[in-house]
């Protein structure tokens, strides 16, 4: 007999009690540290101007010739703005009906189960896990919002992977994940890998494309044309030589950063052998019914907005007058509007100038929500646009602003750290969620829209 | 950190956590303590975020949060506790029959090893860390990455001839 090295580390790592480990405390003293790190440098920048170049240069890193946090206010954007204060309080049965809720108590102790996003018939993605309780794998449903009721789905073989829908079809569900099986050396890229399920025949299957270059994220847009839109690495904004300016404690401010770009791949779900070099480099990507937008760069100076019209294949492209030093963070379009979250740097006090400008697909100035700690989002064939903040000042929750009726509605004042997302069955329906149980856990909600 | 990468960040967390905690169980010897390494080294790793997600590599600077975390806390106890690990050289008969399990005997064996070593020992076996990768791991060379290994593996090896387990054996030819 013979006691084998890495069979033994094995065992004696598997024998583990539950898993304790607070994500919630986590996110909740990374919050703290991260503030204070901002609320430190901004104290010093209040005091008088001389002191504060001095906590600029304290911040700005050798070498680098970017600034850190810069006195005085964020500027105004050249659009209409509204600010979080600007939120009028959403009443339930007034301005929205609540569809379906889901609670997980402690999801400290382990893993939970959670709402995923509402297929285009109706039903709720229901996930389970991966958890103890379930063997460490993960299982789906579709559920009745109005009933509660679950139709388990066979299951997919996904184990402990994580993956994210990309397409909830009255047909066909499409999730996404990587191969990690296949990783690349740096560990950075792998095969992205397609889990559909045919609903008529229910049954699961596996689709990569060998053609496809690796990919950075599991993600994906279905375009109007039911082909899979993804993107590939191309080039990587440049980090200042000596790196980002930084606090004390390493606090990054990448403000006006160079972005970077990806060329952009469509692939058919159903034909591995399908694969398209779209022969276009992009930053950030997003459809609508009728038109592809995409802008020149991401996580950086986004460049230039294009719209590309599908049935003509006409582009235009405009100059969506972001801000200065505003880095893209997301990219969304719906209909004739175009959503776009920014960060565009820290000023005095450690107030952040974070924006969710919305404009329209010709690039007029619809309306800039603008104020510190706001990052909003567009899911995908949406028409509400989703905003969660994080402060100490008042203004944490989560908001919404319908694009067909522009209205700004506050919906919550706490805010959970277990964030949910996923694409709505319908424009008018969202997700968010709040706290329980002092943080441990969080409820789910799904809601709609009243007109 | 904005909302989408807060999403991100948690999502990882989740993950990730169960996976961390083991490396950090190994590296410490106490799952207590394990899920406190964990917890700060996800702290440092959402203060990264933004950064990591940018560069990639988001798990591998999570693990070296994890080693940095457990190694930190070794030297801080070191400095102010008397050692109360097994002396592996001179193993009493207490302690051998206390290590009931082939699992408990390589447990108390890492316990024996200076930290560095250990975390070489987790890093190249457990997780299954080239000798590049242990390297960025711990913030060392590859030369000592080799050496610290072949040192730690000769003092598992005599552990658990000194307290009459079985052979410990590893494939030295694929990860030495």
């Amino acid at each position: 007999m013979v006691n084998d090295l890495v069979d033994l580390m094995r065992d004696s790592a598997d024998d583990a009690p539950p898993d304790d480990v607070d994500v919630a405390a986590v996110v909740t003293t990374a919050r703290r540290r991260v503030r204070r790190r901002r609320g430190a440098v901004g104290a010093v920048a209040l005091a008088t101007a001389a002191v504060v170049t001095a906590g600029a240069l304290t911040w700005g890193g050798p070498g680098t010739g970017t600034d850190g946090p810069v006195a005085g206010n964020p500027p105004r954007p050249d659009a209409p703005v509204l600010r979080l204060a600007d939120a009028e309080a959403a009443v339930a049965g007034r301005d929205y009906d609540e569809l379906t809720s889901y609670t997980n108590e402690d999801l400290d102790a382990d893993n939970g189960q959670y709402l995923d996003g509402v297929t285009d018939d109706g039903l709720v993605l229901f996930q389970d896990g991966p958890r103890e309780a379930n063997g460490r794998t993960t299982t789906y449903a579709l559920m009745d919002p109005a009933t509660g009721e679950k139709d388990w789905l066979p299951d997919p073989g996904i184990g402990q992977a994580q993956v994210w829908p990309a397409q909830l079809g009255r047909d066909r569900l499409v999730l996404l994940g990587l191969d990690e099986s296949d990783i690349s050396d740096d560990g950075m890229e792998a095969d992205l890998l397609a889990y559909v399920f045919d609903r008529d025949a229910r049954m699961w299957s596996t689709t990569s494309w060998r053609d496809l270059p690796r990919v950075e994220h599991a993600l994906g847009d279905v375009g109007p044309d039911g082909r899979l839109y993804v993107t590939t690495p191309d080039t990587r904004g440049a980090i200042p030589e000596g790196g980002w300016p930084t606090g004390p404690d390493g606090d990054a401010e990448d403000a006006d950063a160079e972005g970077d770009t990806y060329r952009l791949w469509s692939v058919s779900l159903t034909d591995p052998t399908d694969v398209r070099d779209e022969q276009l480099v992009v930053g950030d990507v997003a459809f609508t019914e009728t038109a592809m937008v995409w802008t020149d760069s991401s996580n950086g100076d986004a460049g230039r907005v294009h719209v590309r019209d599908l049935a003509s294949d006409e582009v235009t492209d405009f100059d969506p007058d972001t801000g200065e030093r505003c880095n893209l963070l997301n990219l969304g379009a719906v209909g004739d509007r175009i959503v776009m979250s920014q960060y565009c740097g820290t000023y005095a006090e450690g107030e952040r100038d974070d924006r969710v400008q919305i404009l329209s697909t010709d690039g007029d100035q619809v309306v800039t929500i603008q104020d510190s700690d706001a990052v909003g989002w567009l899911p995908r064939g949406s028409d509400v646009v989703n905003l969660t903040v994080h402060t100490d000042d008042g203004d944490a929750g989560t908001y919404v602003y319908d694009l067909r009726t522009d209205r700004f509605l506050r919906l919550s004042d706490t805010l959970s750290s277990w964030s949910v997302g996923g694409s709505t069955g319908e424009p008018n329906q969202f997700f968010w969620s709040t706290p329980v149980n002092g943080g441990k856990g969080a409820t789910q909600h799904l809601a709609a829209l009243r007109d | 950190m904005n909302r989408t990468d807060e999403q991100a960040f948690t999502e990882f967390a989740l993950a990730s956590r169960t996976r961390l905690r083991r490396t950090a169980y190994l590296l410490g010897g106490d799952w207590d303590r394990a899920r406190d390494h964990v917890q700060e080294a996800l702290v440092r790793v959402y203060v990264r975020w933004p950064k990591l997600q940018k560069q990639g590599g988001e798990l591998a600077y999570a693990r070296r949060a994890v080693a940095s975390v457990v190694i930190d806390e070794s030297r801080r106890r070191s400095s102010r506790e008397l050692p109360a690990d097994p002396d592996l050289d001179r193993p009493s008969t207490e302690d051998v029959a206390a290590a009931v399990t082939d699992r408990a005997a390589l447990m108390a064996a890492l316990a024996g090893l200076p930290p560095r070593q250990r975390a070489c020992v987790v890093l190249r076996y457990f997780e299954e860390l080239d000798v590049r990768e242990t390297a960025a791991t711990l913030g060392c060379s590859e030369g000592t990455v080799k050496s610290q290994t072949s040192r730690a593996l000769t003092s598992l090896r005599s552990a658990f001839e000194s307290s009459s387990r079985d052979e410990l054996v590893f494939d030295v030819m694929g990860r030495q």
